[in-house]
């Protein structure tokens, strides 16, 4: 089959490998019907995230096809149509129980890896490094799927594949984020980057109550989309001071719950704190850019709730822990547990609620992968969001 | 934990001789003809005689290396100790009929394991030779943990050290510690008790050549 190779920093390529099979009685082989490109796919990409090998297959937002299934998957069918979740989880163990899907603990062969870095291990993903279980990912003919009979969802004809593939990842992403708010009548929610799960946030704000939602970026096809597809106010912060610009826009008292949909590659416009960050990153001496966490800590009104969507990986700087404590701030954050929002989502989409097809800018051939890669990266071409056909 | 040892030393008596010879050694080299170089030496072999009267490496204490110079087994003379727990999902009797199965008892890949204490549901012993000699000895307990959250095992084990506290600590930087080999068999315990497989990637697709 042909598959999307991860070799170096900027450097994928589409290649032909074995066909996937099936190596536990929980699994499944999907063929691929579309899958997208992650936000998160590009800091493997831009080479951000240890632990990955030469050869390793990308991708962790796929749907498509059931074409086979183990002996232990009992509610799925040969053809059946299924959105697969990016975090691959058991079912069983003491956090699946508890629907925090993305904490399995039986799922990432490599948790003695994810352990030395993070303390403990959290569950294992598909095509994210070999610290998060070296899965083979979906951009690809085929995928196979571990706990098959816990994680894919099926998915009704009515149903277009885009309207549906971004159960896997995003949609999820940026509902958990909105959730985390704590969303009350009257509230205000800033949302620091607009790319689609910053789109999303804002769209699940609005479904979840928000009064008003303060969408911040520097690409203005994305401020665009956020304030003619959702209603959002938007903030260029290459134009206004973002801190200034919360505290006169909420009667100067700042935004109820703000999200930071952007992580560990933050930009920030002619900032010495940016400047500091950037060299330090690449000198090794801190693994993530907090430019987005540090000014949402910030901007945060007095006990209110930050939300973390965005991917850290590692260690940062000069965090305003004086800020948090003493205005009694909260901090909540996860990779989404994605089993936990799939058929809710999934029937708001039926219901027409939210169509979420709406981020998508670029359909492409699998086999034009490094090509959309860069223009995704590099926002060429008003890029927001790439479906890959394989 | 299990053992209830406090534990301080992580140089086997071997090391400490060793740290000993060597610090002299640097010592009488630094004294025949001083300079300022030499002396950095003598520092040097001042701080091994150090160790060597503690008997400890502060560089090998993040690794967690730990020696018995007594051990409860009068065939051993001193043992390295490592220790492991882990909760599993499961009623105590299921995960002790699980783990008193052979190939899933907690032990290290010696010869023959040979059991020497059994408490059904509660404690196992065991002891593991190859040829006459004793190579490793552990146990393990069981008991529920809070809240029906399933059963807690936890694992001592002494193995009787070849190479020293140095080896100990390449064995660790290079991933194959006896530590990483107790916790992947309790880890794959809990995955197969829990999901009824063991996860893995070996027989996946990849692009590398």
């Amino acid at each position: 089959m042909k598959a999307v190779c991860w070799h170096d920093k900027l450097d994928v390529r589409v290649e032909r490998v074995p066909d996937p099979a099936i190596l536990n009685p929980r699994d499944a082989i999907v063929r691929v019907r579309a899958t997208a490109i992650c936000g998160s796919d590009l800091h493997l990409y831009g080479g951000f995230v240890p632990g990955m090998v030469k050869g390793d297959i990308l991708g962790h937002e796929f749907m498509g096809e059931v074409v086979e299934v183990g002996d232990g998957v009992k509610n799925l069918n040969v053809g059946d149509r299924v959105v697969v979740p990016f975090p691959i989880a058991c079912g069983n163990c003491f956090f699946c129980q508890r629907e925090l899907y993305s904490l399995c603990e039986n799922s990432n062969p490599n948790a003695y890896m994810a352990e030395k870095l993070w303390g403990y291990s959290p569950c294992g993903i598909f095509g994210y490094s070999h610290l998060l279980g070296g899965y083979a990912g979906g951009q690809a003919e085929y995928a196979r799927v571990p706990f098959a009979d816990i994680g894919p969802i099926k998915v009704p004809d009515s149903l277009s594949d885009e309207q549906v593939l971004f159960l896997s990842d995003i949609l999820p992403t940026g509902y958990m984020a909105a959730e985390n708010c704590g969303i009350q009548r009257g509230d205000t929610v800033a949302v620091w980057g607009c790319g689609p799960v910053g789109q999303f946030a804002i769209a699940s704000a609005f479904l979840l109550g928000a009064e008003r939602v303060i969408a911040i970026d520097r690409f203005q096809e994305r401020l665009r989309l956020a304030a003619t597809a959702l209603d959002a106010e938007t903030i260029d912060y290459t134009e206004d001071s973002v801190l200034e610009a919360l505290k006169d826009m909420t009667g100067g008292r700042g935004p109820d719950a703000c999200i930071d949909a952007v992580g560990m590659e933050a930009h920030a416009h002619h900032s010495m704190a940016f400047a500091y960050d950037r060299v330090k990153q690449a000198m090794m001496l801190e693994t993530d850019r907090p430019v987005a966490l540090r000014e949402a800590i910030q901007g945060c009104r007095s006990g209110g709730t930050i939300s973390v969507a965005g991917v850290y990986g590692g260690m940062i700087d000069k965090f305003p822990a004086g800020t948090l404590m003493n205005r009694s701030l909260t901090i909540r954050t996860g990779q989404t547990h994605v089993q936990r929002y799939m058929r809710p989502l999934l029937e708001r989409i039926e219901k027409g609620e939210i169509d979420p097809s709406f981020v998508i800018t670029h359909r492409m051939a699998l086999d034009e992968a490094p090509l959309a890669y860069r223009l995704f990266r590099d926002k060429q071409d008003d890029c927001i969001k790439v479906v890959l056909k394989p | 934990m299990a053992t209830g040892l406090n534990l301080k030393l992580n140089l086997t008596r071997a090391d400490r001789l060793g740290y000993v010879v060597g610090g002299l050694a640097l010592i009488v080299w630094a004294l025949r003809r001083p300079s300022f170089a030499r002396a950095g030496a003598a520092g040097v072999g001042g701080w091994l005689l150090y160790q060597a009267y503690t008997g400890r490496n502060p560089m090998f204490k993040p690794l967690g290396i730990r020696v018995n110079p007594a051990p409860a087994l009068p065939e051993a003379v001193e043992t390295i100790v490592v220790e492991e727990a882990i909760t599993i999902s499961r009623p105590r009797t299921e995960v002790y009929t699980f783990l008193a199965r052979g190939e899933n008892l907690p032990a290290l890949a010696d010869e023959a394991v040979q059991i020497t204490r059994d408490l059904p549901g509660e404690e196992l012993a065991w002891r593991a030779t190859r040829g006459e000699a004793l190579m490793h000895f552990g146990s393990l307990g069981l008991r529920d943990a809070p809240g029906g959250r399933g059963t807690i095992v936890s694992v001592s084990l002494e193995y009787l050290p070849s190479g020293g506290s140095l080896g100990a600590a390449i064995s660790h930087l290079m991933g194959r510690s006896p530590q990483r080999v107790l916790a992947d068999k309790l880890r794959r315990a809990r995955s197969l008790l829990e999901t009824g497989e063991v996860p893995t990637t070996d027989g996946q697709p990849t692009g590398r050549r």
